[in-house]
């Protein structure tokens, strides 16, 4: 039986090398790709996300231990693409149209990462139709937006609206957050879920696909 | 030297500052970006919010892109929003060099700044402020703040040495503008909001430290000696900045330079009497006197440090710095702020600037600005203030609500 225990604890610590060296000692002792992704990195990311949430690490600890889960991924991933395992689900994510902070998006999207989704990051500055072009050609199951500032956060309103004027609208639940943000303006926006924290926001995303 | 708790002190009422700036270009029917580009303007939308709401000290507009803009970051100036920096393209030590050969003082928009302090010094008479950006927010300009959040663990040679180059770019500006006349000096760090404070004393306030004393000549409220005046020129080399912590060389010579314009500048304006706009505008008749103490030394600004954000955890760590007051944002606790601070640091703040500020009724200002009031009745150390900037569609009976309420 392999111990997932020191490989979680070196993601905790951010040590990508160890975590590499790790997943590819677990695949030579037969244990699968998806059990390493499960036992090894999600758990420990979930660790990360719960302490981050506490404030006993903060952003810097939580970003170093993301990319040393991208390592251990890196090793599973043609495994993980050859075995069919499916994909918790798929997740478009960007900072909205005149906004450029991109930290909690980037926490956001590592949670997800860390959670089994796939992922793909729009990066700041991201227009509605820049949104709309994504969900149409990546057809993903979310749509995140984060937003820091006051004067952003009508740009997701308007992305929704142009969603529905692109017939897309039903084909994706939208998430949304960033500091000014709260479940009342998410809600009157129309966004089907709101998150105050990254690892809030997986378990929003995992609640909004429920018995689907 | 003046320090920010003797102003305080002398007023004998609470001071009632909030960060003012961008709404002064609604009274000169101006976009933001010619008030970044015309000192004059710049200088007159400040002039025009004296006037119109008597606050006891009055800071320029804030802005976190031009010394980032001097090192040559491509930054984007919308009209009516504040300028933001594009890329971050450091990623090593040895990409630092090429922002090396470039003095920050000789950009366009820098001077500017500089111009519109002079103006700001011959027209006002209340204690003028500047802001300047931290060396930590500076790093994360040049090098992404996610990139430089994971280089304090994967890489901390390259973060000093980041960090270290952008405290001298910093002390350059602040010498500068102190030296125009800015009585006091903001130092802006919100990217450090996010470090543990372990992480904080190491990255970021051991160059803030630095920082101070090499612009003030002094390690500040919490220091040891002073380590000679540098302010007044006599001193060019007490001490590099981040003293304690790794630094950059190679800005020595523009150091100097800077060194000289403050010897020439202080003879200049040493013993002057400071003249109000033509008008005579821009004065209060129940400005405390607070003159006194700036006058007889009126090189060395006081040194506030602002972060953005929720710093409860920092509190301390910032009192550490030397600086003289604390500006601290709305997600802080006041009082719990003031148990933890050193009492002869001022504590800024900390009305929400846009939960309150721009979205409350002027009834909502009033109550929000009495519970704070209230809160910290107990506590000397305290200038009424905004959480962060006012943005630019900033109510003016909000402003009002808010002044008169702070007076009452
Ligand atoms: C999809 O679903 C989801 C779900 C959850 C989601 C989500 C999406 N997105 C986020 N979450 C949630 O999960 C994350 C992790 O748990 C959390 O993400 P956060 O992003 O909230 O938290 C991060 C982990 C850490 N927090 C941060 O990274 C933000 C910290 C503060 C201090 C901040 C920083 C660091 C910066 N800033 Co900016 N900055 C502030 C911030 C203060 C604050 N109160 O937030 C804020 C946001 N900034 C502000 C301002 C005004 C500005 N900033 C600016 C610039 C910057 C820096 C470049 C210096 C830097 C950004 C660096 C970067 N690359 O991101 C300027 C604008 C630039 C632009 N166009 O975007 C500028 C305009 C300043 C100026 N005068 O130039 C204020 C906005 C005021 C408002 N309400 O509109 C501000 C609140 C500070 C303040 N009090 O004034 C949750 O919100």
């Amino acid at each position: 039986m392999f111990d997932f225990a020191e490989m979680k604890a070196a993601l905790e610590h951010g040590k990508a090398a160890q975590v590499k060296e790790f997943a590819e000692k677990a695949l030579a002792e037969g244990v699968g790709a998806e059990e390493i992704l499960n036992e090894g990195l999600i758990a420990a990311m979930a660790v990360v996300g719960e302490k981050f949430k506490k404030n006993e690490v903060y952003v810097p600890e939580v970003l170093v231990a993301a990319r040393a889960m991208y390592a251990g991924l890196d090793v599973l991933r043609p495994l993980l693409a050859k075995s069919g395992v499916k994909k918790a689900g798929k997740l478009v994510i960007g900072t909205v149209k005149g906004d450029l902070h991109d930290i909690g998006k980037n926490l956001v999207k590592m949670m997800f990462e860390g959670a089994g989704y796939e992922v793909v990051d729009l990066g700041t500055d991201v227009s509605p139709a820049k949104f709309v072009d994504a969900v149409r050609s990546e057809r993903p199951d979310f749509l995140g937006m984060s937003a820091l500032l006051t004067t952003t956060m009508p740009s997701m309103k308007s992305t929704i609206e142009a969603l529905k004027d692109a017939g897309l609208r039903n084909h994706v639940k939208v998430l949304v957050g960033g500091a000014p943000v709260t479940s009342k303006y998410a809600s009157e926006i129309g966004a089907d879920g709101y998150a105050p924290d990254a690892s809030s926001a997986v378990d929003v995303a995992k609640e909004l696909v429920k018995g689907k | 030297m003046p320090r920010l708790i003797d102003l305080v002190r002398i007023a004998g009422r609470r001071l009632v500052v909030p960060l003012l700036g961008y709404p002064g270009a609604q009274l000169t029917c101006s976009s933001l970006k010619q008030n970044e580009f015309n000192p004059v303007l710049h200088c007159e939308s400040i002039c025009r919010l004296v006037d119109r709401f008597s606050p006891d000290a009055a800071f320029f507009m804030m802005d976190l892109s031009v010394e980032a803009g001097a090192l040559g970051l491509p930054v984007r100036y919308p009209l009516y929003e504040s300028p933001t920096v594009e890329e971050h393209p450091v990623r090593s030590l040895a990409d630092l060099e090429a922002f090396k050969v470039l003095d920050p003082l000789d950009d366009a928009l820098v001077q500017a700044r500089i111009r519109a302090m002079e103006l700001m010094k011959e027209r006002l008479d209340v204690p003028r402020g500047g802001y300047v950006i931290g060396p930590f927010t500076l790093a994360g300009l040049l090098m992404g703040a996610s990139e430089l959040a994971m280089a304090t663990i994967t890489d901390p040679d390259l973060v000093h040495g980041v960090v270290g180059f952008c405290t001298d770019v910093c002390v350059r500006y602040a010498r500068a503008l102190a030296a125009a006349g800015a009585d006091m000096i903001a130092i802006l760090e919100p990217t450090a909001t996010f470090l543990s404070p372990q992480a904080f004393d190491t990255f970021c306030g051991a160059y803030i430290r630095g920082l101070i004393t090499e612009v003030t000549g002094n390690p500040g409220m919490t220091g040891a000696a002073p380590a000679g005046d540098v302010a007044g020129g006599t001193d060019a080399t007490g001490g590099r900045a981040g003293a304690g912590a790794r630094t950059a060389t190679g800005t020595t010579d523009a150091a100097d330079k800077a060194d000289a314009a403050g010897v020439r500048n202080g003879s200049e304006s040493a013993g002057i009497e400071r003249t109000t706009g033509a008008t005579g505008s821009a004065s209060r008749a129940n400005a405390p006197d607070i003159a006194g103490p700036r006058r007889a030394d009126a090189m060395t600004p006081m040194m506030i440090l602002h972060i953005c954000g929720d710093t409860s955890h920092l509190v301390r760590n910032m009192c550490a710095t030397g600086a003289h007051g604390l500006s601290l944002d709305s997600p802080v606790d006041f009082a719990r702020a003031a148990r933890e601070a050193d009492p002869e640091v001022v504590l800024i703040g900390n009305v929400d600037p846009v939960g309150v500020m721009v979205q409350e009724t002027p009834d909502g200002v009033r109550r929000a600005v009495r519970a704070l009031l209230d809160m910290m009745e107990p506590y000397e150390n305290f200038i009424l203030s905004t959480g962060c900037d006012l943005p630019y569609e900033t109510p003016f009976e909000n402003i009002d609500a808010f002044m008169k309420e702070g007076r009452l």
